[in-house]
């Protein structure tokens, strides 16, 4: 009797958990301010805390990923020595492109993106869980940075700001299934959006092309920089690696591949820009 | 010893949840074996469940989730849905176990951690996250035998926020 009563006292806790558990999912998918501000509070009192134990650990963490991955790090070297002497040429012809896009954009009356104010930031924390993917930058609001800035590198679109605190933001990277931008085909200026759909995955860009549509392989795409855009324009973004038929069967999708390596980001440039109201 | 009463075990699990976040984001996020990080808050939930019971062990597995998804991005309450179930999974398995041993902590915190990774990369894909992929076999395994080997010294820490260091239960699980 005594068991029965436990089990079935047992049954109904598990069952209010369950259920506000599912509730506070659905407040989070309705991006209930309550869940917001809960999280801005916990960034508050963890990011001290956080660079603390971190300052204190550092040696040991550093000593363990340099143990275990240091035949990675040598290949990594070779690779990116061979990748420098590539862009000491490339950088050169680079910055005269850049040179005449800006001067006619600038007739245009067109924003280019070099023209906008930057803050540099040090990626502090890569993602805390094995299934996220945001990651940590050590400048926050006391540094101009806002909710739903760009944040780009060297190579391309990285992310945007999803929660900034005093001193620290987080980055919603560029592979979060939750993240989708307007890009442009650089080609034939085809417009569409793409979107994320997990770390070491492509990114998904709907075009609204039809069926049978041919998109050549390594076509780069740009951030769109359309009206009421999240993000300017002429950012890089990927480059397209394969396309496949969309959901209804009417119109092609493009599989592309991000420029940027998500796994691997040391400093990041965020764009203090915001979108036009 | 005279039994904690519900505040002490609330401050002593409220510490626990703040020390726990702080180390698995400044330590075990940061030290990956075959590119996989360490999951401390599962094993905390998994352990509640082993040391509380499956009504008690639950409700300090959501409190564990719900502080481990403030500080993430992912879905708020995904990882406190994770967390119940497991607790209350291995939290009832644990009163079918007829014999003690010294090596029921580990397996249950590497069956427990199978199990949740599973559970969340599932719940996560129904929430249009796309986690089902071979990588989440490689996740769950390396995070079962990371919690298997860390859980003789977890079960201590969260007997004693739960205060079931003395009980008929803590007393079966280990001798």
């Amino acid at each position: 009797m005594a068991l029965s009563r436990r089990t079935g006292r047992s049954r109904l806790t598990i069952a209010l958990l369950v259920i506000t558990s599912i509730t506070v999912l659905t407040l989070d998918f309705r991006d209930s301010a309550v869940v917001s501000g809960a999280r801005d509070v916990a960034a508050k009192v963890f990011s001290p805390l956080r660079g603390v134990a971190e300052t204190a650990t550092e040696p040991f963490s550093n000593a363990w990923n340099g143990i275990t991955r240091y035949p990675d790090l040598e290949r990594e070297n070779e690779e990116l020595r061979a990748t420098i002497d590539e862009m000491r040429g490339e950088r050169v012809r680079d910055a005269d492109a850049a040179e005449q896009l800006a001067g006619l954009l600038d007739q245009l009356d067109i924003e280019w993106v070099g023209d906008i104010p930057t803050a540099t930031a040090r990626v502090i924390a890569g993602p805390g869980s094995n299934f996220s993917r945001s990651i940590e930058i050590d400048k926050g609001s006391d540094h101009g940075l806002k909710e739903g800035m760009p944040v780009v590198n060297g190579a391309g679109l990285v992310g945007k700001l999803v929660q900034v605190t005093d001193r620290r933001s987080h980055v919603m990277l560029i592979t979060d299934p939750d993240f989708a931008v307007g890009v442009r085909l650089v080609d034939s200026g085809v417009t569409g959006t793409a979107e994320g759909t997990g770390e070491g995955k492509p990114l998904i860009v709907d075009t609204g092309l039809e069926a049978g549509s041919e998109v050549k392989e390594g076509t780069p795409l740009t951030t769109s920089g359309s009206d009421r855009s999240a993000f300017p324009g002429f950012i890089l973004v990927g480059t397209v690696v394969d396309t496949r038929t969309g959901s209804g069967g009417l119109t092609v999708d493009l599989v592309v591949e991000p420029l940027v390596d998500t796994s691997r980001l040391a400093f990041l440039t965020v764009l203090l820009w915001e979108p036009s109201r | 010893m005279t039994p904690a009463g519900p505040f002490v075990i609330a401050v002593r699990t409220s510490l626990l949840l703040v020390v726990a976040v702080t180390v698995q984001l400044s330590v075990a996020s940061r030290i990956e074996v075959f590119g996989v990080q360490g999951d401390l808050m599962l094993l905390i939930a998994a352990m509640a469940g082993l040391a509380a019971g499956p009504d008690r062990g639950a409700v300090v597995a959501f409190a564990t989730g719900i502080a481990f998804d403030l500080v993430l991005q992912s879905p708020f309450g995904l990882s406190a849905l994770v967390y119940v179930i497991v607790a209350y999974v291995v939290g009832s398995l644990q009163d079918t176990v007829l014999r003690a041993a010294w090596w029921i902590p580990s397996a249950t915190a590497a069956i427990g951690s199978l199990f949740g990774v599973i559970l969340y990369g599932v719940f996560g894909t129904i929430l249009g996250r796309d986690l089902v992929d071979p990588a989440l076999l490689r996740i769950a395994a390396v995070v079962a035998v990371l919690n298997a080997l860390a859980a003789p010294l977890v079960l201590p820490v969260v007997r004693w926020a739960t205060d079931t260091r003395d009980s008929v239960r803590a007393r079966a699980i280990m001798r």
